[in-house]
């Protein structure tokens, strides 16, 4: 289209916008294709060549400036074959929230694989998610620049090359592996980040935590953020340092929290300590409870009572006062010792039904073991299977066939299954939703097929983590 | 899986129905059959009169079923047919080790009855499988007389609709400079009431598909911002001139009359001799189904040539009641399979019928299709000198990149070619294509905006439909 078309257009699209005969308006060639007609045909006839004009010969006018985001990387493991997309579609339509979708992705990694990034990709604020995301989380945070999430060992030099996850990632490998380095690493060049950064290099302190790493945890209590001097304080409490410096008050918070209970004496022959939380009198008192279990540590509550954290834990009372017990919980987990922390577990463990759900306050210091123990003995009470869900950070896929057999836990998803309580069967969709996650994959096909046998839809939604579970038995898979 | 033709006879929700379900049983209608002994279940694709095949699922156990057709007999033809070949010819059905993942979605979502079906209903006196048998044969006898005077109504039919048509795009016409006279700003704005208007009008004088793409104007022009909507009611309104005065100079082409009153039936386009046919390997690149303001719902699927060097897509376009509730997909996107397609005489052939479906075949890539690089939009303008008419064309783009605007707002863009041509995308996309290379997108082109079907990337296929 030439010049004059193009100002004859523009004029003859003002003219009916605004409405009127832009016959007059027209260039020269279109008058003459619409000349010879009547004064509304001639309108239409410009019309249609004005249409023609305007899908033709006009493209639209881009911005100048489009931006481009840079390539999505690509992960280390390879994508999850394409016939197994169909399932893996279906196990992440059907998980609730992002953390139970985390949780398929979590069990496709175990087993080698990725998921397609259209199918799913990990939100920038994700933490729980394998580390093989790192730089697709990177990714969304949308970091500028030609950084690369790099494969080389991360040094002081090449800090800034990695992204925070991919740094994150990296920095929690090294505490396991080189501990020292790590913290070396942290100390200097945890500084330089902002307060929310550094917090979460810190907390990255309580992988493989030491007594090396002492003297660098206390002299974060000059650190100008709150949140860090309260990390750093209960890293400490777990290493059996005082953390916390004293705030220059008279007042011991520890002793005013060990007013709330009472020592006591079991036992004919062998006499016994024990500890037992005094009936509170208002709810006022309820919670100032709460706070100084919030803000003491167990090592000096064990202390106070001259015990040692183990030999406290093991003089407490469970089951008399249930807030009492669970603030004592999330105290061990957050400045208990290991072994205190150990030791807690296997005998909540041990003693099983509703103490031993106390655990999932522990996850977060649980090794591995640990965890499965822990599992093992919820499927084996069957007293609240629902527990299940709680369990946080497990590994996927190695639930054997013998732990679902070993307890009720089958009689009671058949009888949920062929009943009519709907809110049973909903809570018995939720559990095989979780086992799908932690079955091997001999083991969802196993129980694919009974509660198919028991009663359930073969292709009812809530097998769906199952059947994926299933379709990726191993090394043999085909890709 | 046993059951006798008197179960049948049983279910059917009248003798009509068994009757039409006598004529599918022919094995040339079902180009799939298949059982799971282990389930219980027999399912099958059944060529219907739409484009895409009717998908019918039936359990032998407790005769549960499922039919992808819109009828609103409970059991459909479709779902009776299945079952009298499996009581008649078991052998037809292929033992299928697993089950197809819209099978799988029906047993997802249904709820097994809780007792054994009952043998016989209430419904099931005065139904006859050996009547409806030879239902067949009772229609094929009809007098020459009959015939002729059938025929002599069908011509006159034809004429009274040309002349109806003829004075609907009459007013048409009128209305059309009418709003160019009150200016297209208030036809901006009133574009919802004014088209309803005048698309009644046209249904009246039997220009009912014209009426029905008058109506979705107005959706079209909101879809747009404000300042690109005067535009694009000038595209809009000028293409109705154009289809107009084609229609006029030929009432009686076949592309034509379908864009303004009818389309053919589906026996009509398989007998035409116009109708090209193309046996091809086809992906299925996605679907789009809208609500249409008539009431109906338009269903349409898109495919892609595998074996042409040049991209030629194909449209299987199906309409519903959107009273009859949401349909099953018939595929799926991605699919791929062996058929012979037979596509409505037009200018530049696109809507058609699957004439005949084979197997499946494997996915994998797109073939290398010879690209415009320096005009993205070379196939719609080549349609456009043709058949200006179109409002919506496929294309198929070149190496390139969705990026945003100051907006928010996504573009495609030729691969190095920052300068260059960029094409506004419809509706919102998934952020994760930002960080996509595309080295082939296919897209519906509207003349404003880009509506994403599917892609090919470092990632394998996306389904962007």
């Amino acid at each position: 289209m030439n010049e004059i078309e193009l100002t004859g257009l523009a004029a003859m699209r003002d003219c009916w916008i605004t409405g009127g005969t832009a016959f007059d308006l027209a260039p020269a060639a279109w008058k003459a294709i619409a000349a010879n007609a009547n004064p509304d045909e001639r309108e239409r006839r410009l019309l249609a060549i004005a249409a023609q004009a305007l899908d033709i010969a006009l493209r639209p006018a881009g911005p100048k400036a489009l931006k481009r985001r840079p390539p999505l990387p690509e992960l280390a493991m390879p994508m999850l074959p394409e016939r197994q997309r169909p399932l893996l579609r279906a196990a992440l339509k059907h998980a609730a929230d992002a953390r139970f979708k985390t949780r398929v992705a979590t069990l496709v990694a175990s087993r080698g694989f990725v998921l397609h990034p259209m199918d799913w990709m990990p939100a920038a604020s994700y933490q729980e998610i394998p580390d093989v995301y790192a730089p697709w989380v990177d990714w969304q945070a949308g970091v500028d620049g030609e950084k690369q999430s790099r494969r080389e060992q991360l040094t002081v030099e090449t800090w800034d090359d990695f992204y925070p996850a991919a740094r994150r990632t990296a920095l929690a490998d090294m505490r396991r592996t080189a501990p020292a380095l790590a913290r070396q690493l942290i100390e200097a060049k945890g500084s330089s980040e902002p307060a929310e950064i550094r917090s979460a290099l810190i907390e990255l302190m309580g992988v493989g935590l030491s007594a090396d790493d002492a003297p660098f945890l206390k002299s974060l209590f000059a650190d100008r953020s709150g949140r860090v001097r309260e990390l750093a304080g209960r890293l400490l409490a777990r290493l059996g340092e005082h953390g916390n410096p004293g705030d220059g008050g008279t007042e011991d918070p520890t002793a005013e929290l060990a007013a709330f209970f009472a020592e006591g004496k079991s036992g004919f022959l062998r006499r016994r300590t024990t500890y037992t939380p005094i009936r509170l009198k208002s709810p006022a008192q309820e919670a100032r409870r709460g706070d100084l279990f919030a803000t003491c540590y167990l090592r000096d509550l064990a202390a106070h009572f001259g015990k040692t954290e183990s030999d406290f834990l093991g003089a407490w009372q469970f089951g008399v006062d249930d807030n009492a017990d669970l603030f004592l919980i999330r105290m061990v987990s957050v400045s208990g010792g290991e072994a205190a922390v150990a030791h807690l577990a296997d005998t909540l463990v041990a003693e099983g039904g509703k103490p031993a759900l106390l655990v999932l306050h522990l996850m977060a210091r649980l090794d591995s073991g640990r965890k499965r123990a822990l599992i093992r003995q919820i499927l084996k009470d069957t007293y609240d299977l629902h527990a299940l869900n709680q369990v946080e950070g497990v590994e996927a896929g190695w639930l054997e066939w013998d732990d679902l057999t070993n307890g009720q836990t089958l009689p009671a998803l058949h009888s949920a299954i062929a009943g009519n309580d709907e809110p049973l069967k909903r809570s018995a969709d939720q559990i095989l939703e979780t086992l799908g996650f932690l079955a091997t994959a001999a083991t969802a096909e196993k129980l694919i097929g009974d509660v198919v046998a028991a009663g359930m839809a073969p292709a009812a939604p809530s097998l769906g983590l199952l059947r994926l579970n299933a379709s990726l038995a191993g090394p043999g898979i085909d890709t | 899986m046993e059951f006798d033709l008197k179960t049948i006879e049983a279910l059917a929700p009248d003798q009509a129905s068994l009757s039409a379900a006598s004529k599918l049983t022919k094995q040339s209608n079902w180009p799939r059959l298949e059982k799971n002994q282990q389930l219980a279940l027999i399912w099958g694709e059944c060529q219907g009169s739409g484009s895409n095949p009717y998908r019918v699922v039936f359990d032998t156990g407790d005769h549960g079923y499922k039919c992808t057709c819109p009828s609103r007999k409970f059991p459909c033809k479709h779902t009776l047919a299945l079952m009298w070949i499996a009581a008649t010819a078991p052998a037809s059905f292929a033992a299928a080790g697993s089950t197809p993942e819209w099978v799988n979605d029906w047993l997802g979502r249904r709820k097994k009855a809780a007792s054994p079906p009952v043998a016989t209903t209430p419904g099931a006196g005065g139904k006859s499988i050996g009547e409806a048998a030879h239902d067949d044969e009772r229609a094929d006898i009809e007098d020459a007389a009959a015939v002729e005077r059938r025929e002599a109504a069908q011509r006159k039919r034809a004429e009274d609709t040309r002349s109806s048509v003829s004075a609907g795009l009459d007013e048409l016409d009128q209305w059309i400079a009418d709003q160019l006279r009150l200016g297209l700003a208030g036809f901006v704005d009133n574009s919802s009431d004014r088209c309803r208007r005048i698309a009644a009008r046209l249904v009246d004088m039997k220009a009912t598909a014209l009426a029905g793409r008058i109506d979705e104007i107005p959706s079209r022009l909101m879809a747009l911002r404000s300042e690109e909507r005067p535009d694009a009611a000038i595209r809009e309104l000028g293409k109705l001139v154009l289809l107009a005065k084609a229609w006029r100079s030929a009432p009686d082409d076949p592309e034509l009359r379908r864009l303004v009153s009818t389309s053919e039936s589906r026996e009509q386009v398989l007998a035409s001799p116009d109708a090209t046919q193309v046996e091809s390997a086809w992906e299925v690149l996605g679907e789009k189904i809208e609500s249409r303001r008539d009431g109906l719902v338009s269903h349409s699927t898109w495919l892609l040539d595998l074996n042409s060097a040049t991209s030629q897509f194909a449209l299987l376009l199906d309409f519903f009641p959107a009273s009859a509730g949401r349909r099953s997909n018939a595929f799926t996107s991605g699919d791929r399979f062996e058929a012979r397609l037979v596509f409505y005489p037009a200018r530049h052939p696109l809507r058609a019928l699957v004439a005949d479906r084979k197997g499946d075949i494997a996915s994998g890539d797109w073939p290398d299709f010879s690209f415009s690089i320096s005009d993205p939009l070379a196939d719609h303008g080549a349609r456009q000198d043709t058949a200006p008419w179109i409002a919506d064309s496929p294309v198929m783009l070149p190496p390139g990149a969705i990026l945003l605007d100051d907006r928010g707002a996504a573009w495609w863009q030729a691969a190095g070619d920052p300068h260059g041509i960029a094409l506004p995308i419809a509706g919102t996309i998934n952020p994760t294509l930002l960080g996509l290379n595309l080295a082939a997108t296919a897209a519906l082109w509207n003349g404003g905006r880009l509506d994403l079907l599917a892609a090919q990337s470092g990632f394998g296929r996306l389904d962007l439909s």
